[in-house]
């Protein structure tokens, strides 16, 4: 591999690992196997560099080699899709542990459907188009997915009492 | 555009509305104070989302690459430890026996070694309120707060709090949401941990700490100014 090659990767590896260890984090919810994952991510990037022909699609590129990493690691090749009414997400309640609700916990009740564009977005700022590209979905799918997320987001942070809890 | 319109665009993306969208915010003083509460808990979500980022990552994939990029069988190994140890420490902690409850205790904060370099919800009222909550009423402070984070138990959800004492000793406190204890105390010590465990508020807590001596004192400190109902 060519030195300017090299320069290239190092360059997309500070550039990018930043955001896709967080992208990773909020998939695997573990600190080490984010870690890992992006490590992973890079070292099946660099086996493929040469196959990479535009160098600005390069974050969505290295982010769907994580994706597939994180659904081989779990042997999930699809994910389970779901399109439940926010009211009828699972999400900790108030009363659980007499707590107060962190978002941190909400976010990480969410269904991974509503999860990961939402966590795309929102860190990636990536539109909903493209987010539907990545994920292999439709912008209608993604639109409704972040639209419920945030609604059951909101129902929480507004009045956690209120927000229903469906077992 | 109508409101209803407005509310789903600005949902399924807040921070780029289009210009029939921009025209009817104008317009409308309701969809002006949704924005702004949408803008708001945006920022919220942002600030969780942008977790702690490992130092010397991406030194560390430059340096793989310049090694070598053998594929590693670590990534398979952890995700197989993370998945077993959610597994069985889920049902173990439902299932526990007798002198069980002192050493998932300790397990959990093993997992958790960032409890001890992060400040986190380090809010002396907050801890108060948590442990109102848990059944415990605080006759006076058990020092510094530094991490609270509520964190999932079979039964719901339990907190795991890091505090430091007058006396500069460091612990943790975890409390669980679950049947009460039988015994009136466990302890248990494993790799350089130990732990006492007791029944209080809505289930158990458990005091965590580096030697025995300190468990002593905190575990002292604790049934001297929390008071328990129940």
């Amino acid at each position: 591999m060519s030195v300017f090659r090299q320069r290239q990767f190092d360059q997309a590896a500070r550039a990018y690992s930043a955001d896709l260890y967080r992208y990773a984090y909020w998939l695997a919810r573990d600190r080490f196997v984010a870690e890992e994952l992006v490590q992973e991510t890079f070292a099946r990037a660099w086996k493929n560099w040469d196959s990479l022909e535009d160098l600005a699609a390069v974050k969505p590129w290295l982010i769907a080699i994580l994706r597939n990493e994180h659904a081989r690691l779990y042997e999930r090749k699809h994910l389970d899709y779901t399109d439940d009414d926010p009211q009828d997400l699972d999400l900790p309640s108030a009363t659980q542990a007499g707590a107060h609700l962190e978002l941190e916990q909400l976010v990480e009740a969410l269904p991974e459907t509503y999860r990961e564009p939402l966590v795309l977005q929102v860190l990636g700022g990536y539109e909903c188009r493209e987010i539907a590209g990545m994920l292999g979905t439709t912008e209608g799918a993604v639109m409704t997915r972040l639209t419920r997320a945030r609604q059951a987001l909101r129902a929480h942070l507004s009045d956690p009492a209120k927000a229903r809890v469906a077992k | 555009m109508n409101c209803l319109e407005f509310r789903r665009e600005k949902l399924a993306d807040p921070r780029r509305l289009s210009p029939g969208a921009l025209a009817h915010m104008g317009e409308c003083a309701a969809c002006r104070g949704f924005a702004a509460e949408i803008n708001e808990n945006e920022a919220l979500l942002a600030a969780t989302l942008d977790v702690p980022v490992p130092e010397g990552l991406a030194e560390r994939i430059v340096l793989r690459r310049k090694a070598g990029t053998r594929f590693s069988p670590r990534l398979w190994a952890m995700a197989a430890t993370v998945v077993l140890t959610f597994a069985f420490g889920f049902q173990q902690w439902k299932d526990v026996s007798s002198q069980d409850y002192a050493r998932l205790a300790i397990e959990h904060v093993m997992h958790e070694p960032e409890s001890f370099t992060t400040t986190r919800l380090a809010d002396p009222q907050l801890f108060r309120t948590v442990m109102h909550n848990f059944g415990g009423e605080m006759q006076a402070s058990l020092g510094k707060v530094r991490f609270m984070k509520l964190c999932p138990v079979p039964e719901g959800t339990g907190w795991h709090i890091v505090f430091e004492t007058e006396q500069g000793d460091l612990a943790t406190l975890i409390l669980i949401p679950t049947k009460r204890m039988k015994a009136q105390s466990e302890q248990a010590t494993v790799g350089g941990w130990t732990a006492l465990a007791r029944p209080g508020g809505q289930g158990y807590y458990a005091v965590i700490t580096q030697s025995p001596e300190t468990l002593g004192k905190v575990d002292e400190l604790v049934r001297q100014r929390v008071r328990w109902r129940g």
